[in-house]
């Protein structure tokens, strides 16, 4: 009990120093307040043009759809990461030095570090938008089940750090590894469902993807958002698909662990 | 002009050099770039094999549409677009005045400085599309071919306006990576056909903003489509560009260091 009290405590302790780091920079975060709406209204007209006398796409009704991108929208302020970013920079400057010494974990502090900066985006990104997108734009943006909603949110935070952090040690390896994280961040965008919802890939596609971490970092959520899922052919129910998203997420931070220890044997420092 | 011709094809240089010495860095990036722009693409394309469209438009002129803003990105990429980055990074790090002792243009100097090969990858992803897309429609007449250089170039002006006011804004809005979150947001709404739009959206997007003309006016005119409001947009384009190098060149002039 001591342990847990004394974990939390340091994560508090960091996440309270990144928030007030980051909110020297609030105008950098609220920059969403302006980019989030103006994307929200394109994918607007672009979806509503093409629904045109449409009913239902792919099994989605066009107010699905509009609050499916509100939410994915959201719920991407919420889960947000870039702790590959921040990790290969120290590994590449040689900073990272200074963590092996540290009496810390460093994916611990990193972990805490996001909980900082993502209260920071709750405040300037996330509760403008919603009242931007609900006031504004008169789109229901209420969770159709709020408590499986929040969960699947704390899922794909927990997702979206320990695979942006697996990402970040390959630059243990790598050095320069901006290209790996182009690459993946590309593949993301795709296939979390930010750009479309993952219905519209052929069936085979939407399948295989049960088994990458892609869809259970925005799409997932995003649609226990809207109160429905479906994928490859299959429409789950909210628990269950939630369920499947925590075994994922079990398994990305089994996988991250390991490659962790290989990471802090392969790594070597000679003074930062 | 020689002179400057010269330091060109220095800065090109020394573009590849770097390139090299970072080379499955930048491989990857050309890689990513390639396949950012067929996946961009993606997204019509899964819209209509859905059965789904924008009405008076086929999949394959929407496409050139996209193929064509593409190309426009491309080489603002690889030219003048990494004048943002370098004016914003010399002004955070207070060193802004070493480029201002170099005895040539400031502005000039800063966009050579900052060609980059990076965005090879998308171009030839986006002539690639492009092709593709004219194979499959009507082929354009002499007329169409010539109205479409003109558009594009015209769109390129739009493209370097949007640098120089980005690279502006970086001046007063110190160290923020995300000034050009904003302008890619603006920009979207020239990816598409502008008649998904409403009427107040296309006379921001053709007269006042006027991004139509990057990706929509020049496929528009090579497909036939353009009309009279493509050449009205021509002007005001002019007048963005020169908004951006008035803008760029006096803050150059208010700008004040302490010697870096």
């Amino acid at each position: 009990m001591n342990y847990i009290r004394h974990q939390f405590n340091i994560m508090r302790a960091v996440a309270l120093v990144t928030y007030k780091e980051w909110s020297a920079y609030r105008t950098h975060t609220m920059v969403s307040i302006f980019v989030g709406p103006v994307y929200f209204i394109v994918q607007y007209f672009i979806w509503t043009a093409a629904y045109g006398g449409k009913s239902e796409i792919n099994g989605m009704s066009l107010t699905q759809m509009v609050t499916y991108f509100g939410a994915s929208t959201l719920i991407g302020y919420l889960t947000m990461d870039f702790a590959d970013w921040n990790l290969q920079m120290l590994i590449r400057t040689g900073k990272f030095l200074t963590f092996a010494m540290r009496p810390i974990n460093h994916r611990f502090f990193a972990f805490s570090q996001k909980v900082g900066h993502r209260f920071l985006g709750l405040m300037f990104e996330f509760v403008p938008c919603y009242i931007i997108f609900t006031l504004l734009f008169g789109v229901n943006m209420v969770p159709k089940h709020l408590g499986w909603t929040l969960l699947s949110v704390a899922l794909a935070f927990l997702m979206n750090f320990y695979v942006h952090y697996i990402l970040g040690m390959t630059a243990f390896w790598f050095i320069q590894s901006s290209g790996i994280r182009r690459v993946f961040d590309l593949l993301a965008g795709v296939f979390s469902g930010v750009f479309i919802p993952l219905v519209f890939f052929p069936e085979a596609m939407q399948k295989f993807l049960f088994f990458l971490p892609f869809p259970y970092m925005s799409y997932v959520p995003a649609m226990v958002f809207t109160g429905g899922f479906k994928l490859g052919g299959v429409t789950m129910s909210i628990p269950l698909i939630v369920g499947l998203q925590g075994v994922a997420v079990v398994m990305v931070i089994g996988l991250c662990s390991l490659i962790y220890r290989a990471s802090m044997r392969h790594f070597s420092g000679v003074g930062a | 002009m020689k002179r400057y011709l010269l330091i060109y094809r220095e800065c090109i240089k020394v573009a590849f050099a770097t390139a090299s010495t970072y080379r499955l860095n930048f491989f990857l990036n050309s890689v990513i770039m390639l396949l950012g722009d067929i996946l961009f693409p993606l997204v019509t394309i899964l819209i209509y094999g859905s059965g789904a469209g924008f009405e008076g438009w086929t999949i394959y002129e929407v496409l050139l549409i996209q193929s064509v803003f593409t190309m426009s990105m491309a080489i603002a990429d690889m030219s003048f677009h990494g004048i943002m980055w370098a004016t914003m990074f010399a002004v955070r790090e207070g060193n802004f005045e070493m480029v201002l002792l170099m005895p040539v243009d400031t502005m000039f100097l800063l966009m050579a400085k900052t060609f980059s090969i990076d965005g090879i990858g998308l171009l030839f992803g986006g002539i690639a599309i492009f092709i593709i897309s004219l194979i499959n429609l009507t082929a354009p007449t002499l007329i169409m071919w010539l109205q479409f250089v003109a558009m594009f170039v015209v769109g390129m002006m739009v493209m370097l306006g949007i640098s120089l006011i980005m690279a502006a804004t970086s001046f007063k809005w110190v160290g923020n990576s995300r000034i050009p979150e904003i302008f890619d947001s603006l920009r979207s709404f020239g990816k598409y056909p502008q008649s998904i739009f409403p009427k107040t959206v296309l006379i921001v997007s053709s007269y006042v903003l006027p991004v139509a003309m990057i990706g929509f006016f020049p496929a528009a005119a090579l497909l036939g489509r353009g009309g009279y409001v493509m050449f009205y947009a021509i002007l005001p384009c002019v007048l963005f560009m020169t908004l951006g190098i008035l803008l760029y060149r006096s803050m150059v002039r208010l700008y004040q260091g302490v010697g870096g």
